[in-house]
């Protein structure tokens, strides 16, 4: 991969970006959210999280296993403001 | 000096233990920052980063008005973008009894000298393009408040305590804390023992459990909120809004990324550590966005979370020395925690360092009645 390759595609974040904080001694994915918004945006890191995970265990030599993924929130896809609104749950 | 041993240790790398531990090594002092996870895990890393003055205490309104004054010089300080933006807070009147409160809020915020007023339907229109005038009376509108980004705030603050000889340790989690003498020595992690004869308390929801390793019972109880983020668009309009209704709510779009992220006070309230998202939160917050902004119905929801409110009896801080010698107290914040924490910061490295602060903070004391309730909480 080259360096300027955008490895958070929704919050257009380069993988020069993400070594550059992994370098600044930010070891897990928690931080490196926290820190560059990768994994935030639209798709909820469902593309990045996992090539993120992977560059963190090349460069630090910490085994894939061993990284904590960051938390999965609902909702599993984007949802309208509109449907959210109308939905009724069925013990109404 | 050893390596295990610092002039201060701040317990808690939120707002609060970034921005005090920030100015304390400024002061030359060495500062250590024990964390339990990783910064911005709990309350500040959940808050949607509203700054705001309009209070009615005056303790809190001149707590956020060097709070604002620090906000907006904090990009130069840490040379990079916090994404302070202000573009007000707009409390709107969807009743008489609301808007005369404001009226009469106004009042005192006016002595201060905030450039707040009260403002029709039409000019909340005018400065929210779409707001559903429909029983909207006015607001009561500061556009001096705004909103800064939570994440580079505190990682902003953390890494200068770094670049001044300070350390953060992630993962540490504190488990006892050792006197000698009522004066504070050391705190105990599961990655070793650190020693400092002055320790702060800046652990937020966990304040209390933290005092009562020294024998102090802190009157602190974290509540349950919830937030919501859309999908990012476009500029719509600048301020924060704020619906008081029982069923209200209250968002603001991001500046930095154009989402929109938002809240509202649960009734009845939360108590508790439970930080579980909720299918009711995730119905009703939209509900109560779109009837405030209609147009707002197209934009999608991509994620919802929970987190912390640290509840004081009264609805203020406690930011305070103890009466055990060298530890200090600075949490309870009730979800306004990210706005207060630079002057906080500030004002307790005056307090450790030269026993008194620059602006008197009695009515923050960990002993005080908890009588005076905040109006705009």
């Amino acid at each position: 991969m080259k360096q300027n390759t955008i490895i958070c595609r929704c919050e257009e974040i380069t993988e020069k970006e993400i070594i550059k904080v992994i370098e600044q001694g930010y070891h897990s994915l928690d931080e490196i959210k926290r820190l560059l918004r990768c994994g935030m945006g639209h798709c909820q890191g469902r593309s990045c999280t996992m090539i993120i995970a992977r560059i963190l265990s090349q460069k630090t030599g910490q085994p894939m296993s061993k990284i904590k993924i960051t938390t999965s929130r609902p909702p599993l896809k984007p949802i309208s403001i509109k449907v959210l609104s109308e939905y009724k749950s069925h013990e109404e | 000096m050893k390596n295990n041993t610092a002039d201060v240790i701040v317990i808690g790398a939120g707002i609060i233990g970034a921005a005090t531990g920030y100015y304390l090594a400024k002061k030359k002092l060495k500062v250590y920052v024990l964390e339990k996870e990783f910064p911005c895990f709990g309350s500040t890393g959940r808050c949607i980063g509203g700054i705001r003055q309009q209070y009615t205490h005056p303790l809190s309104i001149n707590v956020m008005k060097e709070s604002v004054k620090i906000f907006s010089s904090l990009n130069k300080e840490f040379g990079k973008d916090i994404e302070w933006f202000p573009g007000g807070y707009l409390f709107l009147a969807h009743s008489e009894e609301q808007k005369n409160t404001y009226l009469s809020t106004i009042q005192i915020q006016h002595k201060f000298n905030l450039p707040v007023r009260f403002i029709s339907a039409d000019e909340c229109n005018n400065i929210v393009n779409g707001i559903n005038t429909e029983g909207l009376l006015g607001g009561a509108y500061c556009p001096t408040d705004g909103q800064a980004n939570p994440f580079a705030v505190t990682y902003g603050y953390l890494q200068r305590i770094k670049e001044l000889n300070g350390k953060v340790f992630t993962n540490s989690n504190v488990s006892k804390i050792k006197t000698s003498g009522n004066k504070a020595k050391s705190v105990i992690t599961n990655c070793g023992e650190y020693f400092a004869p002055v320790v702060i308390n800046a652990t937020g929801s966990w304040a209390k459990h933290v005092s009562k390793m020294v024998g102090l019972d802190v009157p602190i109880e974290p509540e349950r909120h919830e937030s919501l983020v859309t999908e990012a668009c476009e500029r719509l309009f600048d301020p924060m809004l704020v619906d008081y209704r029982s069923d209200g709510c209250y968002f603001i779009q991001n500046y930095g990324t154009g989402h929109f992220i938002g809240c509202y006070t649960p009734v009845p309230n939360n108590p508790g550590y439970d930080r579980r998202a909720s299918s009711e939160f995730i119905t009703e917050m939209p509900r109560r966005m779109s009837r405030l902004v209609p147009r707002l119905k197209e934009l999608k929801v991509i994620r919802q979370w929970a987190g912390s409110y640290e509840m004081t009896p009264d609805g203020n801080p406690i930011v305070d020395k103890t009466p055990v010698e060298g530890f200090y107290i600075s949490a309870g914040m009730c979800g306004h925690g990210f706005m207060f924490g630079p002057a906080l910061g500030k004002y307790m490295s005056e307090l450790v360092t030269t026993g008194k602060t620059s602006l008197p903070l009695d009515d923050f004391a960990l002993n005080r009645s908890f009588g005076k309730a905040e109006a705009m909480k």
